[in-house]
């Protein structure tokens, strides 16, 4: 009879267990739950906004429920990444009375939206931890510089989950979801994304958890989230808002762009067996993706390269899944009219018992951080160390989750075949650790020498140091560091800076592949031949490939509508990038 | 560059540059440009402005041959200043177009009368918004120009217009491209006067949604325009589909070509006031309830059905109505 009340114990709901709390412990805690207390007094107000039995609001009591169970200097976190927004909750945010609730602290992942910045013009929040804000960047550096906006740190998206469950909790959590029941269960589906971490971090430190959801439904699909850890859905008129980040249309990938794909291929994917990988947002990855099934085929890389891959399920990949090149995908969040095809394909994608996908932000940054051997990117600056930046003067646009990915992760101890080829060739390894193996991410800067108005992506340094300046930053907004780029690839060619025994040669290294920018132009042909004859720079003929080759004829899929065609119809393209 | 004539002709039409809509669309190696990039012949108003200028000014015009007919094309750069008409590539457009009405003048002063299998054609490629804004006069006066020669050519030389570049042919263009005796286009055409931006802009987005691109292709696209009338034939997007129409016309007599005219009579007016006023009547919010009201049912998936079974399936205005 032990037995069965030992696992009684275990089995007993949240709910219950207060109720039959030991007397001795509940005495103990007099003092000890004080953020238990006030989060319960603020529930007992709020009750008047649901009716017995249901956690159901209506849509139009948000912004008075928000008034009464925030209070002045909360932290509050509103969900909206660089894809999902909870855009009804962060609307109603802004409609709050700021001589109520004023001094809030924000901390989210992305500053998105217009009303993301409003909270802070009306006075409604004054402080703000996040991780990416690329649409509202002018905005916000305008904001700084006035002092509207008081930003605590800028993260990368695990730094700062792993911070809310630690000196960052939120009281306030503001959530979407797909579907809800009136118990508060939550269908978040496909767009699973952060959801859950968010809502975790705040429930299990007493935070009061608010969900916008498209629809209130008698059962959902299946329960992403339980109901107890849900205060309130809200169910809205339209659903919430969702960005197609990662959809690039193939009709404007440029020849220069698939010539570096096929340099890339050649000379780092194949050369390094790379199985498990990351693709960053960009047109170079996107190159890639349709190159595999046409030149990767040719070349005889298929089933040798890119069959795991950490990555959002977008069109591009349609392609290379339908060749079978791809084996799996961990996605961080979905992709906008890819639903139906996800569906079709269980076998390659996280697909839960009701058939519909399940994403996560939080495992597939991690899968981004220690389970990939390469990582490929792209950037705006490359300084002439190596180290790059996304921020220019006058612009602050975050880093979002790219640095935990393009990082080496020296916490790893499973081998693959690159990852000890990387690090055996690294030229400073012996020098630090000894001869010793240990391992290396692969991580790839794939940049034309020349960017978005011919301006040189080869700098002597960055614009990033006078944003520092500027918005007195205590670090400038560096997205990855120069010691973590193993490659760098132009259309000029490849650069092994990892192989560097030392500072000056990388600079030489990374000057032989800066073309005609000014950077560029100081390269040393001297230099440049040893470096060649090292290994350490790599020339289009060094690689047997010339830029004759590189024609659109070589995509596998060349316009939208292809992609449409390759998925067998089940692809539905988002208005904005149809035409016909 | 070279041009490889016979790879030119399975590429895709949307994706091809001017130079090489214009080299495939006449018979191998028979095209002379006029003013082409070695002439360096540029805008002087987008230097003045510090602005970039191209040598051919985003445009290729010239004379080829289609079996014995010359023919005159004219083939816009939709990547160079958004396609517009300026003062140098519009008087390359406009005096290319004389040259066409000074060939048949010439033919017919010289033997009598000019034979259906020898006449002068002339094709325009479109892929412009209209007038250049940094020397809008000069473009406009260009514009006018062009009208006066395509009323020229009417009942003498064919006029065909290709739409099937990524800007379609807006603004200015839009009505020029019409006033043609024939128009072709493949699935990613367009027609219109004032671009989606603008109408956005002047009536709000609530009215017209300019992100919203299955909205512009069924109010603006070439499937609308081929259930309406102004295309006359809806084509597969590759060079050769395009050439091997014209060249399947180039024989007809003009007065068969002249029966695909949208413009030039007073019929033809009463004709398009007429698809007004059933606009007007029949309260249409949207193309999808003029397609309804030409007899289609399957409205929501016209747009989405591969080309072939769209020409299938698809029921048109009928003409003279």
């Amino acid at each position: 009879m032990e037995d069965v009340n030992f696992v009684k114990n275990i089995f007993y709901s949240p709910r219950k267990s207060k109720r039959t709390i030991d007397e001795k412990i509940e005495k103990a805690m007099k003092g000890w739950d004080k953020n238990g207390i006030d989060t319960e007094k603020r529930m007992n107000e709020a009750k008047k906004f649901t009716k017995t039995g249901s956690k159901v609001v209506q849509p139009e009591d948000c912004i008075s429920l928000l008034e009464t169970v925030i209070r002045s200097g909360d932290n509050v976190t509103i969900e909206g990444d660089n894809q999902k927004q909870a855009d009804f909750l962060a609307m109603c945010l802004t409609k709050v009375d700021p001589a109520k609730i004023n001094n809030l602290h924000m901390v989210q992942s992305c500053l998105a939206l217009p009303e993301h910045l409003e909270v802070f013009k009306k006075g409604i929040a004054s402080e703000v931890d996040f991780c990416y804000s690329g649409p509202v960047a002018t905005d916000l550096a305008d904001m700084v510089m006035e002092g509207k906006i008081k930003i605590g740190a800028i993260h990368t998206y695990v730094e700062l989950f792993s911070r809310m469950y630690l000196d960052l909790q939120p009281k306030i959590c503001l959530v979407a979801a797909a579907a809800a029941d009136k118990y508060g269960n939550l269908y978040t589906g496909f767009n699973t994304e952060e959801t859950p971490a968010l809502i975790e971090a705040a429930k299990f430190r007493k935070g009061i958890v608010i969900v916008q959801v498209n629809e209130i439904v008698d059962k959902v699909p299946r329960v992403d989230v339980p109901g107890d850890w849900v205060d309130f859905v809200i169910p809205t008129e339209d659903p919430y808002y969702i960005e197609p980040l990662f959809t690039r249309d193939p009709a404007l990938i440029t020849e220069s762009q698939i010539f570096i794909g096929m340099l890339s291929l050649v000379g780092i994917y194949s050369k390094y067996k790379i199985n498990t990988l990351n693709h960053g947002i960009g047109f170079n990855t996107a190159a890639i993706e349709l190159l595999l099934p046409t030149f990767g085929e040719e070349m005889g890389f298929k089933g040798k390269i890119c069959t795991h891959w950490a990555l959002n399920p977008h069109p591009t990949m349609i392609p290379a899944i339908e060749s079978g090149w791809v084996e799996t995908m961990m996605p961080f969040g979905s992709e906008v009219g890819m639903e139906n095809y996800i569906m079709s394909k269980p076998d390659i994608f996280p697909i839960g018992p009701d058939g519909t996908m399940r994403s996560n932000r939080v495992m597939g940054q991690l899968a981004g951080h220690y389970a990939i051997d390469a990582f490929f990117g792209s950037t705006l600056q490359i300084d002439q160390y190596g180290n790059s930046a996304a921020a220019t003067a006058g612009r602050i646009p975050g880093f979002g989750g790219a640095p935990n990915m393009a990082c080496n992760a020296p916490g790893r101890k499973h081998p693959s075949e690159g990852w000890l080829k990387a690090s055996r060739e690294d030229g400073m390894r012996k020098d630090l650790i000894g001869p010793i193996d240990r391992g290396r991410k692969l991580v790839i800067q794939m940049v034309e020498t020349f960017g978005e108005g011919m301006a040189p992506v080869f700098v002597e340094k960055l614009d990033a140091f006078d944003l520092q300046k500027q918005a007195n930053f205590p670090i400038p907004p560096i997205m990855i560091y120069a010691d973590n780029i193993t490659h760098i690839v132009t259309e000029e060619g490849i650069a092994y800076v990892h192989k560097c025994k030392t500072l000056k040669e990388r600079m030489d290294a990374i000057k032989a592949v800066s073309g005609y920018t000014p950077l560029g132009l100081t390269a040393d042909d001297s230099k440049t031949q040893k470096l060649r004859k090292e290994g350490v720079v790599a020339l289009p003929e060094d690689l047997n490939l010339s830029f004759n080759e590189a024609k659109r004829s070589k995509l596998a899929a060349k316009s939208m509508a292809d992609l449409v065609k390759w998925s067998d119809g089940l692809y539905q393209a988002p208005t904005r990038f149809r035409n016909w | 560059m070279r041009i490889n004539w016979n790879e030119l002709q399975e590429k895709s039409f949307y994706q091809a540059t001017a130079r090489e809509r214009a080299n495939g669309i006449v018979d191998d190696g028979t095209f002379k440009e006029f003013l082409g990039p070695r002439d360096k012949m540029v805008s002087p108003h987008l230097i003045i402005l510090g602005e970039a200028v191209e040598y051919d000014d985003g445009m290729t015009a010239g004379v080829g041959k289609i079996g014995k007919h010359p023919v005159f094309v004219i083939s816009q750069e939709g990547k160079f200043v958004g396609g517009a008409l300026g003062e140098v590539n519009g008087a390359k457009m406009s005096y290319t177009l004389k040259l066409a009405i000074d060939c048949y003048d010439a033919m017919k002063e010289k033997y009598g009368k000019v034979p259906d299998d020898r006449k002068p054609i002339v094709v325009v490629s479109y892929d412009s918004g209209g007038v250049r804004l940094h020397e809008a006069n000069a473009g406009l006066v260009a514009h006018s120009e062009c009208m006066e020669c395509m009323w020229k050519l009417q009942n003498k030389v064919p006029n065909i217009s290709i739409i099937g570049s990524s800007l379609g042919a807006y603004g200015a263009q839009g009505f020029v491209c019409l006033s043609a005796d024939v128009v072709l286009a493949n699935d990613y055409g367009r027609i219109g006067l004032t671009g989606p931006d603008v109408i956005q802009q002047e009536v709000g987005k609530d009215e017209f949604d300019a992100s919203d691109r299955a909205l512009i292709w069924r109010t603006m696209g070439a499937r609308s325009k081929y259930i309406l009338g102004d295309v006359n034939f809806l084509l597969k997007d590759s060079i050769k589909e395009f050439r091997d129409k014209i060249v399947a016309m180039s024989d007809l007599p003009m007065s068969e070509i002249s029966k695909y005219r949208h413009l030039g009579s007073e019929e033809l007016v009463e004709e398009n006031l007429n698809v007004v006023k059933i606009a007007g009547r029949e309260k249409i919010n949207d193309s999808k309830d003029l397609w309804k009201y030409y007899g289609n049912e399957n409205v929501d998936e016209l747009p989405e059905l591969p080309q072939e079974e769209f020409l299938k399936v698809v029921k048109r205005r009928p003409r003279g109505l």
